[in-house]
């Protein structure tokens, strides 16, 4: 706990925080757009409010739906900036959690969008905008430096961001032990739901998922891979002991859900694309590294 | 720019425990809800026969014809497709679901041939199915329509 609520970092990571997370929301929103937007055509009938939309008897009409889609793009963008940070954040969160939550109101819930929220919804409530923003930029002026200091109000968001991805993973490890049992732990429960996503998606007359059909056959591959799968998932408290086991607990978790894409044509948008682990990476150093391969490489070019 | 003050060890303490409830608490509850979820998708034990709800085409012959997620469930998204349909026939609302199928499909040209939509029951075994082998054990016609063309 003391790792969490005592871990420091310079603003510039909070910042490139707010700006992946930032990027990739607002792309995953514009991509998915199609869908959120034809959640207007729904039956009213079929509609079944959940979480912080369950007081509600029908679904928002299209105006309000639209509406909520154009204010999540803008404030989005706003966020990515750091343009008016603070209500900006806030309201893109907030719509996002409407949104998502409606897309998951149809008698189906869906799991697919609920890391990428709540780390948003963390993101609202950080000063990620304290460097590399237009908002630092207008009120520092000459005192741009100050984003490296190190400070426990930078890296203790970061560190929540991070335990949220931890916990829910461990979540989906506790699930398989609670309701498969022992039994998710043998390749044929694994096996069973590779054939059933493949055999689902056939009858529904769109193509099996690319491996599924040589993943069925490698029953002994997959009993390693179902233990392999409970390990990561209860394992993710490792990232908190240390560089290497970070890097491999990433590294391992990413592959796994490659697999579940490639076996199950199942994709968890933030964890997939690398989104959900950036909490764990000093990504403030990338641009002064990139700048400084740059330069030497200018510096090669013109001593030739 | 600095946006106020650190806060306190003890307030971070107390947000960080909150969070950590928060997300815990579908877990504690058995309670599945969005954002807060227990995160069942593929957890439980499965047996290799599975039943496994679909819509169809049939021609005028009384041949299937093949839809798409999209034409099914107007969604790409599969588990959207069959949760939508599962819910409709659960709730008695099979027969409008049906409907909605036949009007996207009286919109095709490249379906011009099919006559009625079927939603369908199909059990499975799922194995065989994706090794591309016999596979249907049982198939139950849940709801079924004509396919109106102007």
């Amino acid at each position: 706990m003391n790792r969490v609520l005592d871990a420091e970092a310079p603003a510039t990571r909070l910042a490139a925080f707010r700006i992946v997370v930032g990027v990739f929301v607002v792309v995953y929103l514009i991509g998915r757009s199609p869908v959120f937007l034809a959640l207007a055509d729904r039956p009213a009938a079929d509609f079944e409010g959940v979480g912080i939309l369950a007081p509600l008897s029908s679904p928002p009409s299209s105006g309000i739906l639209t509406a909520l889609i154009v204010v999540a793009l803008a404030t989005g963008v706003a966020t990515t900036l750091g343009w008016r940070y603070r209500p900006s954040v806030i309201v893109f969160a907030l719509t996002m959690l409407v949104l998502t939550t409606l897309r998951g109101s149809w008698g189906q819930l869906l799991h697919f969008e609920n890391l990428m929220v709540i780390q948003l919804l963390v993101l609202a409530g950080s000063p990620a905008a304290d460097a590399w923003s237009i908002d630092a930029r207008r009120s520092n002026g000459d005192q741009r430096g100050n984003g490296d200091e190190k400070s426990i109000r930078y890296g203790w968001p970061l560190a929540v961001a991070g335990l949220v991805t931890v916990v829910t993973y461990v979540i989906t490890g506790i699930a398989k032990l609670r309701y498969g049992g022992l039994d998710w732990l043998s390749g044929d429960t694994l096996q069973n739901h590779i054939a059933y996503s493949a055999a689902r998606l056939d009858l529904l007359g769109g193509n099996k998922p690319v491996l599924a059909e040589i993943a069925v056959r490698q029953e002994w591959v997959l009993g390693a891979c179902a233990v392999g799968a409970v390990a990561i998932e209860l394992g993710a408290p490792v990232v908190f002991l240390g560089r290497r086991f970070r890097n491999v607990w990433v590294a391992a978790a990413w592959l796994m859900h490659v697999g579940i894409f490639l076996t199950m044509a199942v994709g968890f948008p933030s964890p997939l694309f690398g989104a959900a682990f950036v909490p764990f990476f000093a990504l403030e150093r990338i641009p002064p590294w990139v700048t400084n391969r740059l330069g030497r490489k200018r510096t090669v070019s013109v001593a030739s | 720019m600095r946006t106020g003050p650190a806060l306190t060890r003890r307030t971070r303490l107390v947000v960080t425990s909150a969070i950590v409830a928060a997300l815990i608490a579908p877990v504690a509850f058995d309670r599945d809800s969005f954002p807060l979820s227990t995160y069942p998708m593929y957890s439980r034990a499965r047996s290799g026969e599975s039943t496994l709800i679909t819509a169809r085409g049939i021609t005028n012959d009384g041949e299937p014809r093949e839809l798409t997620p999209t034409l099914i469930g107007d969604s790409d998204d599969p588990l959207v497709v069959v949760g939508r349909l599962r819910a409709a026939l659960s709730a008695g609302r099979g027969d409008v679901r049906c409907a909605e199928i036949a009007t996207r499909v009286s919109g095709r040209d490249a379906l011009a041939d099919v006559a009625s939509i079927e939603i369908v029951a199909e059990r499975h075994d799922t194995v065989a199915r994706t090794l591309d082998e016999g596979s249907l054990i049982e198939r139950e016609v849940r709801a079924t329509c004509e396919v109106e063309r102007p």
